[in-house]
């Protein structure tokens, strides 16, 4: 099976890997992982507590070349947006941007928990201000 | 792939045209051979599914089918004959190799049940996420495992980075020795659990062999999860 190019891309040259200080209040932290395949992926977001937009993203993953790509293209995707827009990225939005073929549609599924899951640490953390966030929404 | 077929349903024979049932190679009337069988691996076997198997009974059973139907047998016999001896004996050896082997026993029993095994299902949150269908089963990923996972990779990452500079880093090794050692106790003890659900399948009822189908497939996860890290590990410390 042939990777695209853009997976090609993003393998050779990944966007945003690192790591961001866990402990801190303004950082989240999503640790993902496919049993099928053994890949973990990490993805971390240090959110702007005033704006609430993701001003950095890193992530670091052990995986294929998709699941690589994935969390490349997805803390690309992420960075600059507000938590709620980050939340609306789909998995299928990636596979349609990397051409993923249906084998590697789980590549993209654990891209979009490792958003989920680092947008849900970060919430966590600063809960006051999700609930005065989702009161603002609601009303 | 079998053909499933109600094996309910007597089948007449070619040959003398009284009715068999269609999970026997050979009628058992006037001895010819029948077109490949329907039903599964267990049945060519004439074995009930399930996963506590006499391997011993198995193996002489395998040996005494594969005599019957080896193709020398049939080297005079019609085009039709021929081409089933062929058949049977893949038949028989994809059987046998299938159900010797405790793993792929397990996983082939499952799919016989319905599930879904392989990496074209594999989704961390459940299947079916790219058509909308709803994710179910979080369960799937042995979540207790996920930071230990990540820091042996980081790890390993590290050492073969070392490897490359032609450092050697001593304490890196025993500490990647010593997850070895974990991941592979780990190993032994899903083996273990995999066995208390084989017994809870065969002697249960309907209900009891859900929840310890449901339980297999979350042992095979983890397994399979293991297995990959140990063969890293492992391929990393022989490097």
């Amino acid at each position: 099976m042939a990777y695209s190019d853009k997976v090609i891309d993003h393998y050779n040259n990944p966007r945003n890997v690192g790591q961001l200080d866990k402990s801190s209040t303004e950082v989240g932290t999503g640790l993902v992982g496919a049993p099928e395949c053994g890949d973990v992926m990490r993805l971390q977001i240090r959110v702007n507590p005033e704006t609430q937009v993701i001003e950095e993203a890193k992530f670091k993953t052990f995986g294929c070349g998709s699941a690589i790509a994935s969390s490349s293209l997805a803390t690309e995707w992420i960075k600059g947006r507000t938590v709620d827009d980050a939340l609306a990225i789909k998995n299928t939005d990636i596979v349609k941007e990397l051409s993923l073929p249906p084998v590697k549609i789980h590549c993209s599924v654990l891209a979009e928990d490792a958003i989920r899951a680092a947008i849900g640490d970060w919430k966590k953390k600063n809960s006051v201000a999700e609930t005065a966030d989702a009161a603002a929404v609601a009303h | 792939m079998l053909k499933v077929l109600d094996s309910a349903v007597p089948i007449p024979c070619w040959s003398c045209s009284i009715g068999h049932n269609d999970s026997t190679l050979f009628c058992p009337h006037c001895s010819k051979i029948q077109p490949p069988p329907g039903g599964n691996y267990f049945s060519v076997f004439g074995l009930e599914p399930r996963l506590n198997l006499d391997l011993p009974a198995l193996e002489h059973e395998f040996h005494r089918l594969s005599r019957k139907v080896h193709p020398d047998r049939f080297a005079r016999a019609g085009e039709n004959e021929r081409q089933w001896s062929l058949a049977d004996t893949a038949l028989l050896n994809d059987a046998y190799r299938t159900l010797k082997d405790p793993l792929h026993r397990t996983e082939y029993l499952l799919k016989l049940e319905g599930a879904e095994i392989g990496e074209e299902f594999a989704a961390p949150a459940g299947r079916g996420a790219e058509n909308g269908k709803d994710r179910k089963d979080p369960s799937r990923v042995p979540a207790d495992l996920l930071e230990e996972v990540f820091e042996l990779n980081m790890q390993l990452e590290e050492m073969r980075m070392a490897r490359k500079m032609g450092e050697e880093d001593p304490a890196l090794q025993a500490s990647l020795e010593q997850a070895k050692r974990k991941f592979d106790g780990l190993l032994v003890e899903v083996d273990q659990n995999l066995h208390i659900e084989w017994q809870a399948w065969d002697e249960g009822d309907a209900a009891a062999r859900k929840r310890a189908q449901k339980t297999m497939l979350a042992l095979l996860d983890r397994r399979r999860y293991l297995s990959n890290l140990v063969r890293d590990v492992t391929e990393t410390l022989g490097a």
